[in-house]
């Protein structure tokens, strides 16, 4: 097997600064656009779009490099037990924890003490699969 | 104030600047002729740029299910000896179906193979941690398959991906592209199921053993085929045969060889056989719709399945199916509460198929197909 891959995340330090030299010269763009409109009170709105219009972009570009890192699948799920009574109407759902498997004995019911069993192991789907 | 607005945006881009005009007119038709010859290569470059983020995603996950793999071995051996290398050499095990141009005897041969290389997994689990448990050891076999099927997947989309970026090949680059979301999709659920694996929780795939594991619950069972236990279990006056994969380690059990030999057994007296299954879902059906049908749902290779097929056609025996809808993230991962909470459904349209197909005092056989990991008996 070759090398395995060692970052979540790539980013390149090349487009971070491309990114931030965009952000440099739409701001002094912008501080012209400003000053020329103070001294002439025209206002050059060429420049004005051009430069609010890089900020825009370099802002979601800046947004997009801090995102989370991807999701692989690997996330633990939430998942639960049932045990129930074999006997009355118990039932007690909790978390899983290692080692339980379905119609593994419990303990005893806490209403006639009749030993349970687990009757059932399952997860909540995500509200992306809900969807 | 609006007037004063639009005349001065009507200066900076009026008529006076004829130069301005000129070369935007000039960078439009180069931009129009460059994208007439080079349009293509350029949505080539696109597409090879988003294969290769999800080709990285890819070698991440099947990174990550590796480390897994061999971190549960060394938990449970507790040794380093040699593990990393022996799980490496297991994910290049390669697996060659039998010929097909002489089709006599194909099942036989097909079934051998598929059997020398599920004990050549277990054998290598057992040689790596000596001590382990039947669970443990199938658990962690299907673990070892699960990685395994990672890296295939990954070498195949880095092969098509070099492929098409090498001949610069439009339609191998378009294939991949297509269907690289099913890839993505299916590759995210092996890296869930591991996680399920690792715990030894039952998955989506095991509701038929669910269902079965209800019917014989507290009722004595026994061996009657390779991994797969049979008990007898009085249901509206009938006598039902349930079986299942024998758990609750990660098992698939043999159901074609055990129908078979309860048909042998009983010289073929059985009344009807009701085989519970999961199906994948259509997009828009809802994740544990439960649905009737007739044939054999046995998924895998097909050795089961054509058991199964030739027995009931040998004896004439009617063959029904209750099939379990689940979308193909849910089959390998942790079983969603829709799908567990199907079988009190499944239960009551099994009671009503044997009301209404089969007499007091008859033989019923009731498979549970399925993967029984996290599923006792």
């Amino acid at each position: 097997m070759e090398e395995p891959a060692s970052a979540a995340k790539r980013i390149s330090y090349f487009f971070i600064v491309i990114v931030f030299v965009l952000l440099a010269l739409s701001f002094i763009s912008l501080y012209q656009a400003v000053e020329t409109y103070m001294k002439y009170k025209t206002a050059d709105f060429t420049t004005l779009v051009l430069s609010v219009g890089a900020i825009t972009l370099s802002a979601y570009l800046l947004m997009q490099m801090r995102k989370q890192p991807m999701k692989l699948g690997f996330e633990p799920l939430k998942v639960f037990t049932t045990v129930q009574c074999s006997n009355c109407d118990f039932k007690n759902t909790r978390e899983f924890q290692n080692g339980d498997f379905v119609l593994k004995k419990a303990e005893a019911c806490p209403k006639c003490n009749t030993p349970t069993f687990v009757s059932s192991i399952y997860r909540e789907a995500t509200e992306e699969e809900k969807k | 104030m609006i007037s004063e607005t639009l005349s001065s945006l009507g200066q900076s881009l009026g008529q006076g600047n004829d130069i301005l005009g000129l070369i935007i007119q000039v960078s439009w038709l180069g931009f129009f002729v460059a994208y007439m010859f080079y349009g293509q290569r350029l949505q080539i470059k696109i597409m090879l740029k988003e294969i290769e983020s999800s080709l990285f995603k890819l070698q991440l996950i099947r990174d990550r299910g590796r480390i897994m793999a061999i971190s549960t071995i060394k938990e449970i051996s507790k040794t380093n000896d040699d593990l990393e290398a022996r799980v490496d050499r297991l994910l290049e095990h390669l697996y060659i179906p039998p010929v097909e141009l002489d089709p006599s005897g194909i099942i036989k041969r097909l079934e051998h193979i598929v059997d020398v290389r599920e004990f050549r997994f277990k054998d290598e689990v057992k040689l790596m941690i000596p001590h382990a448990d039947e669970t443990q050891v199938n658990n962690l076999a299907f673990m070892l398959d699960v990685v395994l099927e990672l890296n295939q997947l990954y070498k195949l989309v880095r092969h098509f991906y070099l492929s098409g970026k090498k001949t610069s090949s439009f339609y191998i680059i378009l294939q991949l592209q297509m269907i690289l979301p099913e890839i993505m999709k299916e590759s995210e659920a092996y890296a869930s199921a591991l996680t399920t694996f690792k715990a030894g929780q039952p998955i989506g795939d095991g509701i038929g053993a669910l269902v079965a594991a209800r019917l014989m619950n507290g009722k004595e069972n026994r061996e009657i085929a390779r991994d797969v236990v049979v008990s007898e279990v009085p249901i509206e006056g009938r006598t039902v045969y349930v079986l299942k994969a024998k758990g609750p380690g990660g098992n698939g059990g043999k159901p074609g060889e055990a129908i078979r030999q309860i048909l042998e057994e009983k010289e073929g007296k059985i009344a009807r056989i009701v085989i519970i299954d999961a199906a994948q879902k259509l997009e828009g059906e809802k994740p544990g719709e439960v649905m009737e049908g007739t044939g054999v749902a046995i998924g895998g290779p097909g050795v089961d399945k054509f058991k199964v097929e030739e027995v009931a056609a040998k004896y004439k025996i009617p063959l029904g199916i209750v099939l379990i809808k689940e979308g193909v993230g849910d089959v390998i991962s942790a079983m969603r509460k829709e799908i567990s909470d199907s079988v009190d459904e499944v239960i009551l349209r099994i009671r009503r198929i044997i009301r209404e197909t089969t007499k007091e005092g008859d033989l019923v056989i009731i498979a549970g197909i399925g993967n029984t990991m996290g599923i006792a008996q």
